[in-house]
């Protein structure tokens, strides 16, 4: 039943799916920079922001979708015309005493638990939908997590489109070829959300890996 | 497999009377456990308190969404995501990205495995700005 829903379902969605209507994911582990580069890309090219962003992890525990977001290559000849869906952070462990520590009351940081956990399962769903993703790491972090494997491994079998983007270069901290070593096979753009730092390579990027 | 009521701990064997009715304690939320880790989680949710266990009874329910209508018995499978006290979860996400099937639902003595699917369909295009 499932699997025939799926089916139609996607055969529709294929039927009316007009030029211009690809779905962009923005995937990765919690406060990596998901939302801030959601921010940035519609800034830049919609002028306003779309996503709450917080120091404090699972801030964006829903999915956030931006559509119609036309963004044009650096010579101005090529456009490319997307839905932004940014992302609820993936992880393994959700603990609510990890918000009391950043001074959340015990019954909001279990809320906020509670819906991180259902952001994960959504988020997870929803990559079916993508046609393509882009995978945001902070490179000031070990990239080589279970999170990080499990999301690139289960992109490349899914046969989805995908940029690594190495966040947070503006850090010192910050290592790209760290990120560049664990996964050969991506292209890995370096650029800082926040700051805007790098922002026209990610554009450039985009081009190539979503055709 | 073994099945446990999360409020009385009671262990239940796959077709189970109760499973499908509820357990005989009222609690109609239930631990779907595999058989390797049946001591394990015996040990942990023996641990909790009542309320604990009210709890993590409530947390499902609204994780489960609003599909599920009262009364119905729900299996949350904690292979995928492990709720032992309230507001610690564990997801294990090699299970959720094979896209099994994270909550078994019951409807009329049968499994409903696609329940994880309405997640979508209530979020989709919920937040839409």
């Amino acid at each position: 039943m499932g699997f025939f829903q799926n089916f139609i379902n996607k055969f529709f969605k294929n039927l009316f799916k007009g030029k211009g209507q690809v779905k962009l994911g923005l995937y990765g582990p919690p406060n990596a920079g998901k939302s801030t580069l959601a921010n940035a890309i519609c800034k830049d090219w919609l002028g306003e922001e779309m996503s709450a962003v917080s120091n404090v992890a699972h801030e964006t525990r829903e999915i956030v979708i931006k559509e119609q977001v036309n963004i044009k290559s650096k010579d101005g000849k090529k456009e490319l015309a997307f839905n932004l869906v940014d992302t609820p952070g993936i992880a393994t462990k959700i603990d609510y005493e990890d918000f009391v520590k950043t001074g959340m009351k015990a019954k909001k940081a279990k809320k906020r638990a509670k819906e991180a956990t259902k952001g994960v399962v959504d988020a997870i769903k929803w990559l079916d939908d993508m046609d393509a993703v882009t995978i945001v790491l902070d490179a000031t972090k070990d990239p080589y997590s279970q999170v990080n494997i499990t999301i690139v491994g289960n992109l490349a079998a899914r046969n989805i489109p995908v940029l690594l983007v190495a966040n947070k270069i503006d850090l010192k901290k910050s290592d790209i070829k760290k990120i560049q070593d664990a996964f050969p096979q991506y292209d890995v753009v370096g650029i800082s959300a926040k700051y805007g730092k790098k922002i026209q390579d990610f554009y450039d990027a985009l081009f190539k890996v979503v055709k | 497999m073994p099945h446990q009521c999360v409020r009385c701990n009671t262990i239940y064997d796959d077709g189970a009377e109760e499973i499908l009715k509820g357990c005989k304690c009222g609690g109609r939320l239930f631990f779907y456990i595999k058989k390797n880790k049946l001591k394990e989680v015996k040990e942990k949710t023996a641990k909790l308190s009542e309320k604990e266990k009210e709890e993590i009874e409530k947390d499902v329910f609204e994780l489960v969404g609003t599909d599920v209508k009262e009364g119905d018995p729900v299996i949350l499978d904690i292979e995928s995501i492990r709720v032992l006290k309230p507001g610690k979860y564990e997801l294990d996400l090699v299970h959720l990205f094979k896209n099994e099937p994270l909550i078994f639902k019951l409807e009329e003595g049968k499994y409903m495995v696609d329940l994880a699917a309405t997640f979508k369909d209530i979020f989709k295009g919920k937040k839409k700005k």
